[in-house]
């Protein structure tokens, strides 16, 4: 009998049955296991339809049997177990059953292998555990050594292959595969396949990475391989081929997502950076918290949105509590009379800003505002929906359960943060950690109220706006008992002035006195030396919520809603506007260094005339909303795609074109500096330099919002 | 997300639109007026939501008085003052 320590890396069907597992020893080998696991579904209907479901199966290699458990909704119910021995055999069973019996309910059915094994096992993927194995490799015994709420984690020693071409695919032919590997770093001809393929085997061979950190290595090239290197096979598992999956848009999130097809690896892990969703936020570190938090595989966190995290996160509660998950939710909206539609049926809390140039302003939020009323107030689908504070006696629902320890991690990862010096090694990855985290938080709420959500209940998403909504009121009214005039409020957050009060600990009494009134925690964001809400560009009356700027007492800058932050802004245009926005956080009164911030912006601008802007500062992302056929007037975003269409390149709603304005159009490759219409750009900047030095801004003072002058 | 009931927003938008015609029969220097009108109950969203009211424009046309009447105030707050300079 051999006995392993080390982290869970992955665990998938094995191919020759059973369940595949690899382990990262502490002594660096990584170890191949298998192991029976056998997995179970549900069936649940009428008695006829599941006799003669059960007469359908019967003579398979499966086990049946009567089971009773509790669906969340419709309380306990019968059922028919089916029990596979063989995970990998699952889906094709499911299939053809739920094929044959429509209108039977399924239960448990498609639930990601490593969360059953997580509920069964008590071992989540990347958590660290003891293997007794026999000699056959089989797994004998399974023993927990730590827990995916852990604050300080053991790091895995992992080994990171990097992979990039030497351009975007989508713009020019990549000639060469850049390669990085611990120091070593070097590139390989793409011009000859053969070679290619005898340096990638060798380097794999060489380096046996973990993980194959890629850029466009969905989208490009591991297809490109398939095709100059047939028989290369990057797996660790020599048994298993790669897999793939098809390309998708959707509607999520108010928006179009295209998700790129994808590559996904077995015994090793495959990450593309440019078609991972939110890569850019929290990084590797980030997607190896929410795999050990929500019990999906590295290669699915790191593709799929928070709310995957969040669902299986659910999941897994359920399956601990032997509550079933529903294959399909059935539950619609109860009925409602229109005054109860028009009481419930709203947002979070949005008080417009007062327009202007603001001193010494706090900005003072809720920390993680909707999930902490859902764990206080106890709101789940099966429990509390009238948005009254829960009784001692009432049992925690399935949602706050599912929340309450990742809002515990994440506040205390915050607070240790903030002990730590910005320039501490350990500050970086703690924030990584931290934002994965607060992103599971962010769509929780939004989940709640999904409509496909699996234990999503539109009464609970509306209790929680409900009670928000009080809590902001009550935080407006405290503060305002204190003297202090609100600016400012949006959603969890409030902006808040009083004269002489203009340091951090000044607004304490106030961060204590909310805290009482509303019993959720409420931090300090920091406090600006000055502040500025821009009014609308249509009518400079007009406020607009949750659009400013400004500069903290330490310098630093904060903004919502203006160029720098919108995707579609040029980077020449983002870094005028960010520089213009660094002179102006010099001086406590910005309007001290607007002069200097004009100076800079028409720099910028000469630096363009003379052609000194390199093209990828000048290059442009619009998203595509739709097919290119459905835009009746196309714009810029659809003329380039057209462009890449043209040229053989797929092209799918909510897909990023990137391309840049020259004379008479767009181009989306190919491109010279002299094509460049620089009178377009020219404008580009100008728009957003004036979004931060319009007259609006920084040449008045704060003006009561109501009536001004007629103009001329 | 799952929301069914239009925000007081739209609601007020929906209501601008509705006045459009009104709208362009005026002058132009009144137009400004009547928009200056609608962007000083756009200021009070917040509160006019609150009202949980079926017809959200009562409420809008109390904002507005409300803008008027700090309007009126600040004016007659300064006429003070200059007052108070000359005598």
């Amino acid at each position: 009998m051999n006995k392993h320590t080390g982290w869970l890396m992955d665990l998938y069907p094995g191919a020759q049955g059973g369940l595949s597992l690899w382990l990262l020893c502490d002594g660096g080998e990584r170890l191949q296991m298998q192991m029976n696991f056998p997995v179970c579904f549900y069936a649940a209907g009428e008695s006829r339809l599941l006799r003669q479901a059960w007469m359908h199966l019967q003579g398979r290699e499966l086990s049946l049997a009567r089971t009773c458990r509790r669906d969340l909704f419709s309380g306990e119910r019968d059922l028919l177990a089916i029990t596979v021995p063989h995970p990998g055999e699952l889906c094709n069973i499911f299939r053809t059953l739920s094929e044959q019996f429509p209108d039977l309910d399924y239960y448990n059915a498609d639930i990601p292998l490593p969360l059953r094994f997580a509920a069964q096992t008590g071992i989540g993927l990347l958590g660290r555990c003891r293997v007794s194995r026999n000699e056959e490799g089989q797994v004998t015994a399974l023993e927990r050594l730590d827990s995916p709420w852990e604050l300080e984690p053991e790091p895995l020693p992992l080994r990171v292959l990097y992979l990039s071409p030497d351009c975007d695919p989508v713009v020019c032919p990549p000639q060469q595969l850049q390669v990085r590997f611990e120091r070593q770093q070097f590139c390989l001809n793409l011009k000859d396949p053969q070679t290619l393929k005898v340096s990638l085997e060798a380097l794999l061979r060489r380096c046996d990475p973990d993980l194959i950190l890629s850029d466009y290595g969905d989208t490009w090239l591991f297809g490109q391989l398939r095709e100059w290197a047939p028989g290369l096979n990057p797996n660790r598992d020599p048994l298993k081929e790669i897999q793939t999956r098809n390309a998708a848009s959707y509607f999520a999130y108010g928006q179009v997502i295209h998700r790129g097809a994808q590559v996904h690896l077995f015994g090793r892990w495959h990450i593309d950076r440019c078609n991972a969703l939110l890569f850019g936020e929290y990084d590797l570190q980030g997607v190896l918290e929410q795999t050990r938090v929500t019990g999906l595989g590295v290669q699915e966190t790191a593709r799929k949105s928070p709310g995957a995290g969040i669902t299986a996160m659910q999941m897994l509660t359920a399956l601990r509590t032997k509550v079933l998950v529903p294959v399909v939710k059935q539950q619609a909206e109860g009925r409602k009379t229109l005054n109860e539609l028009i009481r419930m049926d709203r947002g979070g809390l949005i008080f417009q800003p007062l327009p202007g140039l603001h001193k010494h302003v706090a900005q003072i939020d809720f920390a993680s505002m909707y999930p902490s009323i859902m764990v206080q107030y106890n709101i789940s689908p099966e429990t509390n929906l009238s948005g009254a504070p829960p009784g001692d006696r009432e049992e925690e629902g399935l949602v706050p359960h599912t929340l309450r320890p990742l809002l515990e991690k994440r506040l205390a990862l915050k607070n240790q943060l903030q002990q730590l010096d910005p320039r501490d090694c350990r500050a970086g990855p703690l924030k990584a950690r931290a934002a994965a985290l607060k992103w599971l938080l962010v769509v929780c709420f939004g989940y709640l109220g999904y409509k496909n959500a699996r234990f999503g209940r539109i009464e609970s998403h509306q209790a929680v706006t409900r009670i928000s909504r009080e809590l902001m009121l009550q935080a407006k009214e405290t503060a305002e008992d204190l003297g202090f005039t609100i600016l400012h409020m949006y959603i969890d957050g409030l902006f808040v002035q009083k004269d002489g009060l203009g340091k951090p600990h000044d607004f304490t009494p106030l961060l204590e006195a909310v805290h009482s009134q509303t019993g959720i925690p409420i931090t300090l964001e920091g406090v600006y030396k000055w502040l500025v809400f821009p009014s609308s560009r249509l009518d400079s009356r007009l406020p607009v919520p949750n659009r400013y700027f400004g500069a903290f007492l330490n310098g630093d800058l904060k903004y919502r809603g203006i160029a720098l932050r919108r995707h579609d802004t040029s980077l020449f245009a983002a870094e005028t506007q960010l520089g213009v926005l660094k002179i102006l956080a010099q001086a406590d009164d910005p309007r001290e260094k607007a002069g200097e911030a004009r100076r800079f912006a028409a720099w910028q601008l000469d630096r363009l005339r003379r052609g000194k802007i390199p093209l990828d500062r000048l290059r442009l992302s619009l998203k595509l909303s739709r097919e290119l056929d459905a835009y009746r007037s196309p714009g810029p975003a659809a003329r380039a795609g057209r462009q890449l269409e043209a040229r053989g390149q797929p092209v799918r709603p909510g897909m990023r074109v990137h391309f840049w304005y020259v004379y008479g159009g767009v181009k989306v490759s190919d491109v010279d500096l002299k094509e460049i219409d620089l009178g377009r750009y020219r404008r580009l900047v100008e728009r957003a330099v004036d979004e931060v030095l319009g007259e609006w801004g920084l040449a008045q003072e704060p003006v009561l919002p109501g009536f001004g002058a007629v103009p001329g | 997300m799952g929301r069914t009931v239009t925000t007081v927003t739209r609601q007020l938008q929906e209501t601008r639109r509705m006045l459009s015609g009104f709208r362009r029969g005026l002058r132009r220097s009144d137009q400004y007026v009547l928009d200056g009108l609608f962007a000083g109950a756009q200021n009070h969203i917040a509160a006019i939501g609150e009202c949980e009211s079926l017809l959200p424009f009562e409420a809008a046309l109390l904002a507005i008085l409300l803008e008027q009447a700090k309007e009126i105030s600040t004016l007659n707050h300064e006429i003070k003052i200059l007052r108070g300079r000359l005598e």
